[in-house]
Formats: C-alpha cells, sequence, structure tokens
C-alpha cells in the first residue's frame, strides 16, 4: 500500500517537541536544532543518542518505534539486496532515499553512499516524520 | 583465577523471571572492603541483564548505555542482603528498556527509572553457553557468596581547579592485574565498568562540593541522585580518563552537579548529580 505523504503542517504541528526532545536527548541548546539539521553532522550525534532519542520520542508521544524501523522504511520495497551491493547503496536505493528522505537536500545524497551512512543523513525533520508514521500507525 | 562469574557478579540468586519482571537477591560480601552506590545500581543492572540475555537465548548482551534517574535512599554494610527487582520494559537484539529497586530490610536503597541497555553478540565478551550455565545456577541453588572484594576509591590525580565552579581530574583506569574485576567485566573484553566510571566523577563532583561555601562545614556529602547518566563508549584498561565537574547550583543541604568524563578530547560519558549533606547527630 503507497505510504500517504506527510503534509508540512503536519510536520510543522510534532516538530516543537520533537525539536525539544532531540536537545535532551543530545544536551544542546534547543536553538541549535533546525528541521534541517543533520544529527550527526550537525549536532555531533552518535549511536546512542539516536537509541536514546527514540526512546524519547516513544514516551514523549506515546508510540511505539520498532527497532530498526526508520532505515527499514528507508528502504521501502526494495529488498536488501537491490538497496545495497557491497555495503554501498545502489542506484535504486539512492533513488529510494532521495523520495523517501525528501527532508534531506540532493546534493547531500551523494554517489557513493555506504549503507551504513545512511543516519548521517536523517535530519531534526526525519524524526518528526518517524513520528508521525508511528502516530498513523497507532490510529 | 580468572575472576569470571566472580570478581564484578553482583547477583547471588534469581528467584522469579519472566518476561517482564525479574527479581533475586544480592549480599554484599561481609569481607568486601568498599561497596560505593553505584554497584547497588549495578546489581540492579546485571539482573536485568540476566533477564534480557536468557529472554535473547544468550546471543546478544547489555552494555551500560542510558539511565534516566538512579536515585539513592541508603548505603548497604558488609553482610547486608539487597532485594533486587527489575521491570523490563521492553527487550529486543537491539536494546533492553528497564527500570528496577533494591531494598535492604524492607527499606528503599536504590531506584532506577528508565534505563536503556545496547545488546551487542555475547560472543564477543563471553563464551554464551558459559553465560546460559551461570544463569541456570543463579535460577538454581544459587552463585558462591563471597565472590566481589570490593573495590578502592579511583585514585584520582592531578586535580585542578577551573575558576570557582569546576574541577577536573585525571584517571589511568588500572590494568587487569591491579583490578580483578576486568576479570569479570568481561571475560573475552575488559571494560571498565560505566558504575566505576560514575563513582569515580561522584568522589570528584563532592571534592567540589565541599568546596563551596555553604558546605564547607559539611561532615559527610553524598551522592543521592544522579540522572541524565550516558555512556558513549567503551573504556579500556589502562586508558587516560580526564573527568571534569562543573558546579550549577550549591546551597546549605547539597549541590547538583554536571559530569563529564573524556578520552582523547572524545566524550565518553556524561551525567548529572546531586550530593546532599549527610552530618552525623
Amino acid at each position: 500500500m503507497p505510504e500517504q505523504a506527510i503534509a508540512q503542517p503536519e510536520i510543522d504541528a510534532v516538530f516543537p517537541k520533537v525539536a525539544q526532545t532531540i536537545a535532551d536527548a543530545l544536551g544542546c541548546d534547543l536553538e541549535e536544532v533546525k528541521p534541517t539539521s543533520s544529527l550527526i553532522e550537525d549536532l555531533d550525534a552518535e549511536s546512542i543518542d539516536f537509541l536514546d532519542l527514540v526512546f524519547r520520542l516513544e514516551k514523549g508521544f506515546g508510540v511505539k518505534i520498532p527497532r530498526g524501523k526508520i532505515v527499514e522504511d528507508a528502504r521501502g520495497a526494495l529488498p536488501e539486496s537491490e538497496f545495497e551491493a557491497k555495503g554501498v547503496v545502489t542506484e535504486a536505493g539512492l533513488a529510494r532515499l532521495r523520495e523517501f528522505l525528501d527532508e534531506v537536500p540532493a546534493e547531500r545524497i551523494k554517489t557513493p553512499l555506504k549503507a551504513a551512512d545512511v543516519p548521517r543523513l536523517f535530519t531534526s525533520e526525519t524524526f518528526c516524520k518517524v513520528v508521525i508514521r508511528a502516530q498513523r500507525a497507532a490510529a | 583465577m580468572n575472576g569470571r562469574f566472580r570478581s564484578f557478579s553482583f547477583v547471588d540468586r534469581i528467584t522469579q523471571c519472566s518476561a517482564r519482571r525479574v527479581e533475586g537477591h544480592y549480599t554484599v560480601p561481609a569481607g568486601a572492603t568498599r561497596f560505593p552506590a553505584s554497584l547497588m545500581a549495578e546489581a540492579v543492572g546485571q539482573l536485568a541483564a540476566w533477564a534480557s540475555m536468557s529472554q535473547l537465548d544468550f546471543a546478544f548482551r547489555p552494555v551500560a548505555g542510558l539511565a534516566a534517574e538512579a536515585r539513592y535512599a541508603q548505603l548497604p554494610r558488609p553482610g547486608q542482603r539487597l532485594e533486587l527487582q527489575a521491570d523490563i520494559e521492553r527487550c529486543d537484539a537491539e536494546a533492553v528498556a528497564y527500570r528496577g529497586r533494591a531494598t535492604i530490610d524492607g527499606q528503599l536503597a536504590v531506584e532506577i527509572i528508565d534505563c536503556v541497555g545496547p545488546m551487542l553478540p555475547m560472543a564477543q565478551f563471553d563464551d554464551p553457553d558459559a553465560v546460559r550455565a551461570d544463569f541456570h545456577t543463579l535460577r538454581g541453588s544459587g552463585a558462591a557468596p563471597d565472590r566481589f572484594g570490593g573495590v578502592p576509591a579511583a585514585a584520582l590525580s592531578q586535580i585542578d581547579a577551573l575558576g570557582d565552579d569546576k574541577l577536573q581530574a585525571l584517571l589511568t583506569v588500572p590494568l587487569p592485574a591491579a583490578a580483578p574485576y576486568f576479570g569479570d567485566h568481561f571475560p573475552r573484553r575488559a571494560v571498565f565498568p560505566g558504575t566505576l566510571l560514575l563513582d569515580a566523577l561522584a568522589g570528584l563532583a563532592v571534592q567540589l562540593a565541599q568546596r563551596s561555601a555553604p558546605l564547607r562545614d559539611a561532615e559527610v556529602l553524598l551522592p543521592t541522585r544522579v540522572t541524565h547518566v550516558k555512556i558513549r563508549s567503551f573504556t579500556e584498561p589502562g586508558a587516560l580518563l580526564q573527568l571534569e565537574v562543573e558546579r550549577v547550583e550549591a546551597g546549605a543541604q547539597g549541590a547538583r552537579l554536571k559530569l563529564a568524563a573524556r578520552a582523547d578530547g572524545k566524550t565518553v560519558a556524561t551525567a548529572r548529580i546531586e550530593v546532599a549533606r549527610r552530618d552525623r547527630a
């Protein structure tokens, strides 16, 4: 079933709370958390921060975010073997990422892109969408 | 003797273990030289770890990660028994989320809230079959008592004040020959326990708090609450850590401080702490 698009007003509605949650998890100032901020590149997040953030979002929004869900959603219907080859995202995978992570500036989705580096693309807005999808799944 | 299942194990017996709740107990050895407050939290965390490892058939083990809050109500004396309890909120191959508490004679000793331990492959740290066998021992007759000998206070060096509100120090993590707990934490990969790192930071925090004007006459200051704990990476034996504590607030009854530990300029752990006056009557 094709995913229902997420409208900007939906993102705007959850962004303040998501941004505050990101600031709390990363120990940074709220002013530093912009919708386009890459959590890794701009806010120095590490893997433990993502774990922290996801648990905080679950508690804050009362939703369940299954483990590995973000990367799994990013891959979409593409089997892993078509999404990446020898650890590098394929052309089909890159096309899927540009579509799914449309909040990420296209120039940041560079070739070659290691599959392990996909989380480097995630922005604050990416996590707004994660929350919205989780809310929809729970509805 | 390599210390495995002895020198850093804080569960003697598991009396109940279901998917959501695990209970057990641990008696602080009569001969333990020092048992800091953070080891009570370690005991509760280990209880939760046993339950989570069992649920995942010992293919993964949790390591220290996050703790939103640990509240310390009392310290155990040697020979006292901690009744341990943990509630498993989530458990999968990525992480275990739990909360728990320890009591002594029915009175709260420590409570830990919103803890998350990232899961890593068990085989990196220990023999999965040996850990499974240890679990069955804990579920059965229990482990041998008096396994832990105590830990000395961290040997901090070059303690320097950075203005009125900051104190920094160096901590050289001991080598396994001088620190038996490495044989148990972990048998296949020695990692400096996060709770001992927090103990070292707490010690520095108490030193800074005692320099605050309202607390200079305090006979005893003890950690009462640790929050926002985040262990970012492993610390190996022999590592040189730079510890830093920063006073946020100090009053007549206690102080709040921020804690950080860095290695090679990279932050390995952060937390906040509250210390309170516990003067003798």
